[in-house]
């Protein structure tokens, strides 16, 4: 594995009398595509939440490229270089493509206008039209609103918008739930291109035939322990469900290879 | 002339092709000639028009009328700019009225006590009338920012829902107005006041107070449309969930909100000591809620994400119209209550789950469509960074 930037090491989380994490142990290297796999309940959200500092562990600890998460919020992820797609995006209806890519990292003319915080939008609106070409994405307008793009079209801006600001990894939560082939298409060619530029991704999905094609390693959890670290030259699809259901359940439930 | 950076998209090198100009000039009519602004500026005029023809001797059209009424609108139109802010935050304020008659309470009990002697004031001589204006003025401005400042606290710090919020401080705001007047006007306010800026105008006929409310609202929509504090403002309104995702400061940003609101209030107080040279207890009890309406009619949704600067303006000014046309025209105001209330209820009607489908509404989308130039920016487009912000 290449130089890691992320690395959680024998995380606990528990809810009540619910043990969401065991124990659980992954890392994502520069420049890598690992998925994270699991039943439902297995524990991929609450350590994608762990890792990006919107959730305290009990136990264990988060580095980012290196240094620990600490404290442990996403402002704190941020700032270490990692940034999230949620699975319900997190962008508003009614600001534009260019606006959205920018809402917090807005660029402001200099001089007087400066105190004003004078938005420089020509500025802003080239970069974020470079930030989508340079991942391949094209979109109608940049001065589209969101609520006018398509499904495909907002995950695509959510990408452009974490890939343009993480410094080190984009982390992804069911980045492909309800979208369509075309759609899909996009958002995996946004993930290559974004470890093509050294950004580690980290994807939870549960469309594994594709996590197959596009990861570089698959990491099984089960029961909030990590049960399988996978290359993807050793993967198969029969392999990663025996892992996630254990062996005993997986006999009967398993698709053929 | 300026050098166009090389690395610029060829999609906005077109932006001055005439295929370019003529694009934004149908997108700009699209989204601007359509806008709910627009229309209730055309139903403005077409009021203005009708009571022209039908006042008596054309009564309504009269250079001094449109004096009245800039200064029977300024007030409203300022509140209504300062709600559709707060709207467009997906917060409101129902308190504005009892902080325009607090704030004017205590600018005014700052002028009378520190004019002079009681026996003095009572004849209208103050013998330290700059000092007593001056303190008045600024006591008020900073009773209405404390007031709104005091929402904005409430709603951020102690969780408790806007309408919640100012329904409270709306009673509390008129009960301290009644306790430190013991329910009666204030009166001895400095007449220099009314002559210098409530009555003043500008070129024989501009009103001073308009002229002062009308640049504020110029520097709303430059705050809205140009500034940092404008697009976080939508942002927070359209999704607070990705603002605070995005590591926006919404408390402050409310904060910041209510206060600026709650400093048009205070200056609302000045412009009614300086028009009347008295207070009006019983004058603004309902100022908030008209606010609220001039802001929907005129564009402003109530679900936060969409602000209308010019909107709420034209919007407030309907009702000023109707009231002053139905007074010279010597009928009951009490009509202007009920047309305000039906154009409300049409207006946000019309807007609703019906735009899209009607004749209106795809002319709308049409003319928002986007085209497709082979990058993502849209030749010609620029003064369409706005999301909803608009007129």
């Amino acid at each position: 594995m290449a130089e890691p930037v992320i690395e959680a090491c024998r995380l606990w989380k528990r809810f009540g009398h619910v043990e969401a994490l065991r124990g659980a142990s992954m890392a994502v290297g520069r420049g890598e595509i690992v998925a994270l796999v699991g039943d439902n309940g297995a524990g991929k959200s609450t350590l994608l939440k762990v890792v990006c500092g919107a959730m305290a562990a009990d136990g264990g600890e988060v580095r980012i490229a290196g240094r620990r998460l600490e404290p442990a919020s996403v402002i704190t992820a941020q700032r270490l270089g990692v940034d999230v797609v949620y699975q319900d995006l997190a962008l508003a209806p009614h600001l534009t493509v260019a606006q959205s890519i920018f809402l917090g990292h807005e660029v402001v003319h200099g001089g007087w206008r400066a105190p004003l915080g004078v938005l420089a939008r020509q500025r802003m609106r080239r970069d974020a039209d470079d930030a989508l070409r340079v991942l391949g994405i094209v979109l109608p307008a940049i001065d589209a609103r969101v609520q006018e793009l398509s499904g495909g079209q907002q995950q695509a801006v959510a990408m452009a918008r974490a890939v343009k600001w993480s410094r080190r990894a984009i982390l992804l939560d069911e980045p492909t739930a309800a979208l369509g082939t075309k759609q899909t298409q996009i958002v995996i060619e946004t993930l290559r291109s974004a470890a093509r530029r050294g950004l580690g991704v980290l994807v939870i999905s549960h469309d594994m035939p594709r996590m197959l094609q596009v990861a570089d390693r698959i990491v099984v959890l089960r029961h909030g322990r990590t049960v399988a670290d996978l290359h993807r030259s050793e993967a198969t699809l029969q392999g990663i469900v025996l892992a996630m259901l254990g062996e005993e359940e997986a006999r009967g439930a398993a698709p053929p290879s | 002339m300026p050098r166009r950076p090389a690395d610029r998209p060829p999609a906005a090198a077109a932006l001055g092709r005439p295929a370019g100009r003529l694009r934004r000039a149908v997108r700009w009519g699209g989204t601007h000639l359509l806008s709910a602004a627009v229309g209730i500026a055309v139903v403005d005029v077409g009021l203005v028009l009708v009571f022209g023809a039908i006042t008596p001797g054309h009564a309504f059209l009269q250079l001094s009328n449109f004096t009245d009424l800039g200064l029977d609108a300024s007030e409203i139109v300022l509140l209504s700019c300062g709600s559709a802010f707060l709207l467009g935050a997906r917060e409101l304020d129902i308190s504005l009225g009892a902080n325009v008659i607090l704030s004017s309470v205590v600018g005014g009990r700052l002028m009378v006590a520190l004019g002079g002697p009681t026996a003095d004031v009572q004849q209208g001589i103050y013998p330290h009338l700059t000092v007593a204006v001056l303190v008045g003025v600024l006591g008020a401005l900073a009773t209405g920012l404390a007031f709104g400042l005091v929402n904005g606290l409430i709603v951020t710090r102690l969780r408790v829902t806007s309408f919640i919020t100012t329904l409270g401080t709306l009673g509390i705001g008129m009960g301290l107005s009644y306790v430190l007047t013991n329910g009666s006007n204030i009166a001895y306010i400095p007449s220099q006041l009314q002559t210098d800026f409530g009555t003043a105008t500008v070129a024989g006929w501009i009103p001073v107070p308009a002229l002062t409310v009308v640049l504020i609202v110029a520097v709303l929509w430059f705050l809205l449309n140009r500034t940092r504090f404008g697009l976080r403002t939508i942002a927070i309104g359209s999704s607070r969930e990705t603002a605070r995702r995005a590591g926006l400061p919404i408390e402050r940003h409310l904060l910041a909100l209510f206060g600026m609101v709650g400093g048009f209030a205070g200056l609302c107080g000045v412009i009614d000591l300086s028009r009347f040279a008295t207070t009006d207890l019983s004058g603004h009890q309902t100022d908030a809620l008209t606010a609220i309406a001039g802001a929907v009619i005129g564009g402003t949704t109530l679900y936060g994400g969409g602000v209308a600067v010019w909107g709420a303006v034209f919007g407030a000014l309907l009702a000023v119209i109707l009231d002053v046309g139905l007074v010279i025209l010597g009928l009951p105001t009490f009509y202007q209550l009920i047309a305000v209330g039906v154009i409300l209820i049409a207006a946000v009607y019309l807007r609703s789950g019906t735009e899209r489908r009607s004749v209106w509404g795809r002319l709308s989308a049409l003319t928002r469509r986007p085209g497709r130039s082979g990058g993502n920016t849209q030749a010609g487009s620029e003064e369409l960074v706005g999301g909803e912000v608009e007129m």
